[in-house]
């Protein structure tokens, strides 16, 4: 490990490490601007010059692009460097429009602190300054490009690291322009980096734009909750609103990006809309009377019924203290186990998700990125956990080969295989994968192609739709550190334990092979984690509903209309209830039907623990106290001049909290419930995490997987009883519908936020081609699909690089998807037709 | 809009490299020969033959000099001005021909005839100071010989124009 000198002090770092970095370990920033550590160095600034005094590299070099080596000396105070850095910052600062009280990157901006700590503080230059017309970038990004110092930040990171390919550097020489072709929304997905990496204003965050300067936030270490990956991010507020949300780095969950749900899902937290008052049947009350209310009648409920007839029910967005008090309150009363998923089958595969990882198997998406050769089943990327698609084009750009199987249309940020298999054969094309890399192994080859036409026949598919499969599988066999992916929103139950007997045959002769699943929601492991067992399914609740024994439903930051296929079925069950009590932060429609409703608290008002698709175990601060914004409360102004003791519309508590009062007032000692601490509560109620207790939360969370433990540390679904065997295609010409996810438009917490309501796409459906001219349609048809429930009506896109006889649906709130009976759907083709015919 | 006929000749081209991209720039310069300059339009039809996004060709365009993304007169006029042409008075050169022009450096002429552009080095030092039109380069520039340029151009394009 070399060991070097920096301004007199000593320091070792691991090898390869560039003296910019050995000199950050000890505390020294040297100015930089194009360097960034997620990126690397080009060395296109000259900020970061420094003299090597004595060793292997001599005078006034770039610290970023220079390898720390033993017997380096380097100062970065030499009377030289200090002198070219001055120079560098004044060339950079000529053409600057000196425009900081208005630009939103004043107070935390890099090239405010290197003019500063280069020493410019007179200008000399009196020419004319260089201009430029800014662009339209979309609803998230502002442009002002007179404040670019061409440290080529922004294109590398859109172009090299995302793969998105409409900005770049235009122009030569002193005109060097960085934005799109032609005034537009950007394409990426990925966009909002722009905004964190570019060290100066040219892209700031629009829709928090003139909110707030820097210091005038609240920020704390927050994560994100829209998806199951829980990126790290900084949560900002000012005046009673959550003002932005900027990526924050982990080493092993998202490096130093986020993607644009991320970033601006969060305005569901602010709406003027929100709940923030408890409410029965007389109408607005404090929490308190609302406990009150709800205790009493499901007081009389347990007496009259047996408690057996009271049922809870939750989500994966509780924090991992809501489930685990929801589980234990349900114990605790004799209630019926609580679900959290409104599709039984997607439970199941949760389960299912996690009782097969262990930490042998489990992977973060930073071994992603190292990994040599990817296989993605099921999973659409892009539109179920973005940053994974950036962990594989990562993986790409080190060289690995990647595969994905799905019949729904993929695109990734990168070129990779698309074999697109249908759900129902996904696991005997897994199956084909690994006896074929297993084949590879021989050298004989002779099997391959043999095994190829199986693999082409089980797999449903047609020998066009196989490119360079063979190629692929001696690549997997050649593999050092290969990873499985797989999804659960759409697959089969049975492609969970097939994906992960493909990582463990791929285990074979390797140190490693990665196995990860995408999971439905920022806390779908903790719900797994609690729902080992006992849970009739949310379908055999409804039909308990229906028959009267179960009379009283409370529903904990959840909200079943809106995830529940059969509309009109759940409608009209929920409204068969003695008592539905309601918890959440979002008006729901649930939330409308409740008889008793308790306003709650988001993540950024409690801190709260999700656990996410991995099983790390991540904290996510308050990043302030809640209550109205300032903004709505004053309409605008300033808000009103009336004494009162508290904070407007700081009613709304925690939903675990409330669970704890409402299992108080029914009787349950306070030191079971509230007595006990998050951590003894969550420790109290998943056995494997009580090694846990007392443990100091480190920054980059707990890895909470069982280390090599052959043995299932939680209990998988039981196996079916038959009746419920669902997912096997119907006899004759059918359409499967794959209900999907969409980056913008689908997610239940983003999808109400108002500038990625700007960006999301109108809803549309997707059929292979050849289905769709068998059928006579073409490309914007208007489609109607009837179903027993309704009509679901959309536009038609049709696309060749998918999988024949599925019709892929988003989940968007525009499109009826909610008249679809149940899932897995199989439609007859004479169901669906042109609207005009 | 490209015609068929150029898009099949563009394609054959773009055919014969290994990857399709390499010949982003003869692609371009191809169809300024037809068309004169490199529009909105051609930019994105070239950029879908070369499979590349309209960026990243703009990318190409914008960093070469030959390149017109605007259009440019029939003659295109570049004087050198870099250091030997300097020092033989490039600046009289740009000074006459604008005024005989009527135009400032980086403008076409009214009639479409005429476009001054500096350029920096022509290899033609030897013989400063010097410009190119199109393809042919003129040197020991006078103002004398820069009138005689200009009006034999003006005679040839009224000719190419009655013929
Ligand atoms: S726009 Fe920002 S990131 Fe891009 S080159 Fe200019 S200063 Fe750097
Ligand atoms: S990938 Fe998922 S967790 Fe990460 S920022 Fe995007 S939505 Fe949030
Ligand atoms: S940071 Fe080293 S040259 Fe830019």
């Amino acid at each position: 490990m070399p060991r070097l000198i920096i301004d007199e002090r000593e320091i070792e770092v691991p090898p390869g490490t560039k003296v910019i970095d050995a000199a950050e370990r000890l505390g020294i920033l040297i100015p930089r601007f194009c360097y960034h550590e997620g990126l690397g160095a080009v060395g296109a600034c000259r900020m970061c010059a420094v003299q090597f005094v004595e060793g292997p590299v001599k005078g006034l070099q770039m610290s970023c692009m220079v390898d720390a080596q033993d017997g380096m000396v380097v100062s970065t105070s030499h009377e030289e460097a200090v002198e070219f850095r001055r120079f560098i910052i004044e060339c950079l600062m000529l053409n600057h429009p000196h425009d900081c009280p208005v630009c939103d990157e004043g107070g935390q901006c890099l090239l405010q602190d290197e003019t500063v700590s280069g020493g410019h503080g007179l200008r000399r230059y009196q020419g004319k300054k260089r201009t430029y017309r800014d662009q339209y970038l979309g609803e998230l990004i502002a442009h002002e490009m007179n404040r670019c110092i061409h440290c080529y930040r922004c294109s590398r990171f859109y172009q090299e690291f995302s793969g998105y390919r409409d900005l770049g550097p235009l122009q030569i020489a002193n005109r060097v322009f960085y934005g799109r072709f032609k005034d537009g929304p950007l394409e990426s997905p990925f966009s909002g980096n722009l905004v964190d990496i570019c060290p100066t204003g040219v892209y700031t965050d629009k829709p928090s734009r003139y909110k707030a300067r820097r210091w005038d936030l609240q920020r704390t270490p927050s994560v994100c909750i829209h998806c199951s990956l829980g990126c790290n991010t900084v949560a900002n507020a000012r005046y009673r609103e959550v003002v932005r949300v900027e990526a924050r780095f982990s080493g092993e969950v998202n490096g130093h990006f986020i993607c644009d749900r991320g970033r601006f899902g969060f305005p569901y937290t602010n709406l003027p809309g929100r709940p923030r008052t408890a409410r029965t049947a007389g109408g607005e009350c404090s929490q308190g009377e609302a406990v009150a209310a709800a205790a009493e009648k499901l007081r009389e409920i347990s007496s009259t019924f047996g408690p057996q007839a009271v049922a809870c029910f939750g989500s994966s967005r509780n924090s991992l203290e809501t489930q685990c008090m929801l589980k234990r309150i349900c114990r605790l009363q004799g209630w019926q186990v609580p679900g959290f998923f409104v599709d039984p089958a997607l439970e199941r595969r949760v389960r299912a998700a996690v009782s097969l990882l262990d930490a042998s198997a489990g992977v973060s998406m930073r071994e992603v990125e190292r990994a040599d050769c990817v296989v993605a089943a099921g999973v659409d990327p892009v539109n179920e956990a973005p940053m994974l698609a950036l962990a594989m084009r990562q993986a790409f750009r080190r060289g690995a080969e990647i595969l994905v199987a799905d019949p729904r249309p993929i695109f990734l940020p990168f070129p990779f295989i698309h074999v697109p298999v249908s759900m129902e054969r996904m696991d005997s094309f897994l199956e084909g994968l690994a006896r074929l890399a297993g084949e590879s192994s021989d050298g004989t080859g002779v099997r391959e192609a043999d095994l190829l036409s199986q693999i082409v026949q089980n797999g449903g598919l047609a020998s066009s739709d196989l490119p360079l499969p063979v190629s692929f599988c001696r690549a997997l066999f050649g593999s050092q550190n290969p990873v499985v992916l797989c999804g659960t929103e759409c697959v089969r139950e049975s492609t969970l334990p097939a994906a992960a007997a493909l990582a463990r045959d791929l285990r074979k002769g390797r140190d490693r092979a990665g196995l990860l699943y995408v999971l439905p929601g920022a806390n779908a492991f903790g719900a797994g984690l609690l729902n080992s067992q006992g849970h009739p399914g949310f379908s055999r609740l409804l039909e308990s509903v229906e028959s009267g024994s179960v009379r009283a439903l409370i529903v904990t930051e959840s909200d079943p209309l809106n995830d529940f296929c059969h509309r009109d079925r759940l409608l009209g069950t929920l409204g068969k209830l003695d008592l539905l009590v309601v918890m959440d932060f979002l008006d729901s429609e649930t939330a409308r039907m409740a008889h008793v409703f308790l306003p709650t608290t988001t993540h950024f008002e409690s801190g709260s623990c999700f656990v996410n698709h991995e099983g790390r175990l991540q904290y996510a601060e308050a990043v302030h106290h809640g209550g109205i914004p300032i903004e709505q409360a004053g309409g605008g102004s300033h808000p009103p001049r009336v004494y009162r003791g508290d904070i407007p519309g700081e009613g709304p508590k925690a939903a675990w909290v409330i669970l704890a009062e409402l299992g108080r007032t029914l009787g349950i000692p306070d030191r079971d419930l509230l007595g006990l601490g998050p951590w003894s509560l969550i420790g109290e109620e998943i056995p494997s995490l009580k090694r846990l207790e007392g443990t100091v939360f480190p920054p980059e969370g707990i890895r909470i997987l069982s280390d090599g433990d052959p043995v299932q540390w939680v209990q998988g679904p039981e196996a079916r009883d038959g009746e419920d065997d669902r997912g096997a295609v119907p006899p004759g010409d059918f359409f499967e519908i794959l209900l999907t996810h969409w980056t913008f438009g689908t997610e239940e917490l983003s999808s109400r936020s108002g500038p990625l309501q700007k960006v999301e796409k109108e809803p549309y459906g997707m059929m292979h081609s050849d289905d769709a001219r068998v059928l006579g349609f073409s490309e914007g048809d208007r489609i109607v699909l009837s179903l027993e429930g309704g009509q679901i009506r959309f536009r038609l896109s049709v696309a060749d690089r998918m999988g024949r006889g599925v019709l892929v649906l988003p989940r968007h709130r525009k499109l009826a998807w909610r008249n679809i009976p149940e899932m897995p759907c199989f439609v007859p083709r004479d169901r669906i037709r042109r609207e005009d015919s | 809009m490209l015609s068929d006929a150029l898009k099949e000749t563009l394609r054959g081209k773009i055919a014969q490299g290994e990857h399709p991209r390499e010949h982003a720039v003869d692609v371009m310069l191809e169809i300024q020969k037809r068309c004169g300059y490199m529009s909105d339009e051609a930019m994105e039809e070239a950029a879908t033959l070369l499979g590349m996004s309209p960026l990243e060709l703009e990318e190409l365009a914008t960093f070469y000099d030959h390149i017109y993304r605007e259009p440019v007169g029939k003659y295109v006029i570049r004087v050198c001005d870099s250091a030997v042409c300097w020092m033989h008075g490039h600046l009289s050169v740009v000074d006459h021909l604008t005024s005989l022009l009527g135009i400032g450096m980086g403008e076409t002429t009214p009639d479409g005839l005429f476009t001054v552009l500096p350029v920096c080095c022509l290899g033609y030092c030897d013989r400063a100071p010097a410009m190119m039109i199109n393809q042919r380069i003129f040197g020991q520039l006078t103002p004398e010989k820069i009138d005689r340029v200009i009006r034999r151009l003006r005679e040839e394009a009224s000719f190419d124009e009655a013929e």
